[in-house]
């Protein structure tokens, strides 16, 4: 390490030149190319419906159930549509369990379900049980293991290890072409940490495609944009402040034990159901600790400082949030459960006020606003709630001037370019210096800027590494939403889809205000840019989101969070 | 199930936002990227309120500063000086609007590259002053405030422009501190941002427009007793002439021939043709735009006509758009605009070249060659050649008073009217206690240099 330091910081000026003039081009070829490769697999596989089990209504009227969990009703939007008037439009649920069990319960039908004669509110269900729903009457008959097993052959595998070798490969000269990059520039004792910082996240992608293929799940495609992601974060960090570089590692270190300890709890949706309690409990107790002994930095008291760590607590209740939103759905079609969530996001949001931490209120109510919608699908409640923080909203901005002077700034940043607009006019000048492909590593002015590694670090890759780069960012997290969208329409149980789509969504939501709040299209929030922003609670919490996604991948092989049968892999 | 499948396309409106944000900014950012780049202030291009970027070299390649980083100035103090109304200061006290103007080109800024250049390289402006004429133009104002000019009429080039009192922009004054008054408009650049009285320089442009408002002006004649009364006022003159050409009368500078041509051209024709002639007006280049110049003549008293006629009453003029005008003279008629900025290279391409057409036509080029001849006879028969060794000097000199006890101005104008040194000049110095003779060993040092360097 010492003698490539050494040597590229005592190089001739001209290889620097010469290097940078070069490599300018490539990095956004080499990036533009890695995004593609893994973008298209995402958005591109083939949907098949996966048929789990059978209802028969009569010996030659059989239904396929294509989901984990079904609705029987009348109403066309049902899972299994059975038309007969004397059927509720929502009337039963059926679901299925890891084990391969199934259960069906009443959803507050008319004239309820019976099974085996037995009117029943929620029982377990036998291949040979008669259900009787609406007087008609009909058993369900599961795939058998064989039929599993075949399932499983038939589906398109999600990746050839091959594949993920190569785009890693790619990542991994990108990521030495941007340390070189900073080695010839930066001093002796950065360059160190620069050094440290960009080998480290080279060795955990490559630690875990090893593990991936160790459990023959080789599909690396969502994992290797976050871990482009993650380099370019370090980019930005290595152009603004080199010193948290390592810091930041073991937040990518820290970010990735989250993952993968998420990932395995959602393997099983029982386990799923017993912990989501400790994660109601923890998220806002997390955010009350802050409340109680937070420390506030520029206007939000939402750091916690013990000993010579600060983080950020609200952001891992972000996680804990997405998990109690999702699993708190005991069956569909219950309305109870959603009041419990209404109340506990309420208590949130109330902490967030107290903390007068806008920007991640903001993020929690975008969060709401999807779990509450993908739950009830009603706009109506939506509206309402919408209303009710609006309100609140007001309330908070007539209180808080932190949060106000942002909104007078808004759209005007070049009539007080050096104080209120100043962070975005540096920006957008920073930008428009950069060109689309930056002005090389050390060359940049951004890190003189308030949080310009988080806030507005858009701008920083932008003008050292081009806005092409900046918006090869955006795009990940695009393609990520959209792989979210698509693979919804084949998934098997309402938890993960409503997890991932929070997920995804919160990614899309911090997108939205970060990058439109450094351009001026949107007021500046200070929400970070996920996996790209430097923070470690921000990066921790970005990977525990993965997990969610993760989980809702149904692709063969794709996913360590979705349990398959080891005849099946 | 499907229920849930369905609303998830909720998540196309969050995507669509982020789709809409960044076209909304990238046809921002193509239509205004430049803008947000020139914004003053915008760190790669600016530094203190001044550029900071790029190298400017004189017309033959000396350095006259670096940009970069904190500006380095020449290493001669006196080039230093002589320069800075033109390269402005670190603490942004003097404003150097030709360069900012070039910004983009100094910074060789586009959208695509932005300012990025191979290692960094500089871009290079390269302006038509001679670094050895300023220096020279300087130390031969010896102290004296005002300002000396000297351009190609052919061309436009400013090959000088120097304007005093000056400063060290590596050890700025602190005019707080400054009782003497030796630093009173320090900041100013007296060849752009002024206007002076002109005293009888601007009896060139009467003569001119006598020459071409009056068929047999060459055949005139003029009495001069001393002293001229118009109504209750008089005209004095600097002598008793007697009876005098109009060639004559221009070479003594007579006021009471002036006088009485002023009023045979009447306050509409003198006014009009001064317009003409564009005296008065701006001159604009490279982003500057000078201080316009002003006279009284429409529906005044006659004598106050004849005195604008001769150079004094409300005449202000600017000394480079007087220089122009003569430059004029000397060009047969046609004005060539002048500039400072020639060249702008950023690595091997260049980014700006300066291109002034010289297309506007004030005068006749009968009345310019007869004032050409009568500018020469001043030189040959009062001020006399041997100021000007080697050069074929036209001119007419003015001393302008300027009332409230002070000494008068002493200016001069003219031009060589060699074609090998197609120059034209313009001089101010402030309260000259030797009059318009005082311009003359200052003309001398400057010329000479002028010579050599064209």
């Amino acid at each position: 390490m010492e003698t490539i330091i050494s040597g590229l910081q005592q190089a001739d000026k001209t290889y620097l030149y010469v290097f940078q003039s070069v490599v300018r081009y490539i990095l956004p070829i080499l990036a533009g190319f890695l995004i593609f490769r893994c973008i298209r697999p995402l958005l591109t596989f083939r949907r098949e419906p996966e048929i789990w089990a059978w209802l028969c209504l009569s010996k030659d009227k059989k239904l396929p159930i294509t989901h984990w969990e079904s609705v029987i009703g009348r109403s066309k939007r049902s899972d299994i549509v059975v038309d007969v008037p004397t059927i509720s439009r929502n009337h039963a649920v059926l679901t299925r369990y890891d084990d391969g069990s199934w259960t069906i319960a009443d959803a507050g039908s008319k004239c309820g379900t019976l099974v085996n004669g037995e009117k029943i509110d929620i029982c377990p269900l036998e291949p040979d049980d008669l259900i009787s729903i609406g007087g008609v009457e009909m058993t369900l008959q599961p795939i058998s293991r064989r039929q599993e097993i075949r399932l499983a052959q038939l589906r398109t595998r999600a990746a050839n290890p091959v594949s993920s070798v190569l785009n890693l490969l790619l990542l991994s000269v990108m990521q030495i072409l941007f340390c070189f990059s900073y080695l010839f520039v930066a001093d002796a004792e950065d360059a160190r940490l620069i050094f440290v910082g960009f080998m480290g996240i080279a060795i955990f992608q490559w630690a875990m495609l090893v593990f991936y293929l160790v459990i023959r799940k080789p599909s690396f495609e969502v994992e290797t944009l976050a871990f482009f992601l993650c380099t370019l974060g370090m980019v930005a960090i290595a152009a603004v402040k080199p010193s948290e570089a390592v810091k930041q590692l073991i937040a990518v270190f820290l970010g990735l034990c989250l993952f993968v300890g998420i990932g395995i709890v959602l393997r099983d949706l029982e386990r799923v159901k017993r912990v989501r309690y400790v994660a109601a409990v923890i998220g806002i107790l997390l955010l009350l600790i802050t409340l109680i002994f937070g420390k506030e930095y520029h206007g939000a008291k939402n750091w916690l400082i013990i000993g010579s760590l600060s983080i950020q607590p609200s952001e891992i209740s972000k996680v804990c949030f997405v998990f109690v939103g999702a699993a708190t759905l005991d069956r569909l079609v219950n309305r109870r459960n959603l009041i419990l969530f209404i109340l506990y996001t309420g208590a949130i949001c109330v902490c967030l006020a107290i903390m007068n931490d806008f920007g991640t209120a903001l993020i929690f109510f975008v969060a709401f606003l999807l779990i509450a919608y993908l739950r009830s699908g009603s706009i109506g409640t939506i509206a309402l709630a919408c209303s009710a923080v609006g309100f609140a909203g007001i309330l908070a901005v007539k209180i808080a001037p932190h949060a106000l002077r942002r909104f007078e700034t808004w759209r005007r940043i070049w009539e007080d370019p050096l104080n209120a607009g100043y962070q975005q006019t540096r920006a957008l000048m920073c930008i428009a210096a950069g060109g689309f492909f930056g002005l090389g590593a050390g060359n940049g002015w951004m890190k003189r800027v308030f949080a310009a590694d988080s806030d507005v670090v858009f701008a920083s890759l932008a003008e050292e590494y081009g806005l092409l780069m900046s918006l090869m960012a955006v795009v990940c997290i695009l393609a990520l939403g959209l792989f979210v969208l698509r693979s919804a329409a084949i998934a098997r149980s309402s938890f993960y889809t409503i997890g991932s789509c929070t997920a995804v969504g919160i990614y899309l939501a911090q997108t939205i205000l970060n990058v439109m709040g450094t351009v001026d299209l949107l007021p500046l929030t200070g929400v970070t840019f996920p996996f790209l922003s430097n923070g470690g609670s921000s990066m921790i919490c970005a990977w525990g989101l993965l997990a969610f996604i993760k989980a809702a991948d149904t692709r063969q092989n794709a996913s360590f969070a979705v349990r398959q049968s080891k005849e099946e892999g | 199930m499907n229920r849930i499948m369905r609303r998830a396309r909720i998540l196309l409106v969050l995507v669509l936002v982020i789709a809409l944000g960044i076209s909304l900014f990238a046809a921002d950012y193509l239509i205004n990227a430049r803008d947000w780049v020139l914004f003053p202030g915008s760190p790669h291009l600016y530094n203190a309120g001044n550029l900071g970027c790029g190298i400017v070299t004189d017309r033959d390649g000396v350095l006259l500063m670096d940009m970069r980083d904190q500006r380095v100035y020449a290493d001669n103090d006196v080039l230093r000086q002589s320069t800075v109304h033109w390269l402005g200061d670190r603490k942004g006290h003097i404003s150097a609007p030709a360069l900012s103007n070039y910004a983009m080109q100094i910074a060789g800024f586009d959208v695509i590259n932005g300012v990025y250049t191979y290692g960094g390289t500089a871009g290079k402006a390269q302006v038509t002053l001679s670094a050895r004429v300023q220096m020279a133009a300087l130390n031969a104002m010896a102290g004296q405030k005002g300002t000396v000019a000297v351009f190609n009429y052919k061309t436009g080039e400013i090959i000088c422009a120097v304007t005093t009192p000056t400063f060290d922009p590596e050890s700025p004054p602190d005019i707080t501190q400054d009782t003497t008054g030796t630093l009173d408009g320090v900041y100013l650049n007296r060849f752009v941002q002024s206007v002076y009285i002109p005293g009888s320089i601007f009896k060139i442009a009467t003569t001119a427009a006598a020459l071409e408002a009056i068929p047999d002006a060459l055949e005139l004649r003029f009495q001069c007793e001393g002293s001229m009364q118009i109504g209750a006022d008089f005209v004095t003159c600097t002598g008793t002439h007697g009876d005098i050409s109009l060639k004559e009368a221009f070479a003594y500078s007579c006021n009471c021939a002036f006088a009485q041509l002023s009023l045979k051209l009447g306050d509409e024709t003198l006014d009009r043709y001064i317009r003409q002639f564009g005296i008065l007006e701006s001159i604009h280049f490279d982003g500057i735009a000078t201080a316009s110049g002003n006279v009284q003549i429409l529906n005044q008293a006659p004598v106050q006509v004849a005195w604008s006629g001769i150079g004094q009453h409300k005449d202000q003029v600017n000394a480079c758009a007087f220089m122009t005008f003569v430059g004029a003279i000397a060009n047969d008629g046609v004005v060539t605009n002048p500039y400072l900025v020639s060249k702008i290279t950023v690595g091997n391409s260049t980014t700006y070249k300066a291109d002034y057409p010289a297309d506007r036509r004030i005068m006749s080029s009968t009345t310019a060659a007869i004032l050409q001849e009568f500018m020469r006879n001043n030189v040959q028969t009062i001020y006399k050649d041997d100021y000007f060794p080697g050069l074929t000097i036209c001119a007419k000199s003015g001393t302008a008073e300027v009332g409230a006890g002070l000494l008068p101005n002493g200016t001069f104008a003219g031009f060589s009217s060699d074609p090998n040194v197609p120059l034209a000049f313009m001089i101010v110095v402030e309260s000259s206690s030797a009059g318009s003779s005082g311009c003359l060993p200052i003309l001398s040092e400057v010329l000479s240099a002028c010579k050599e360097a064209v």
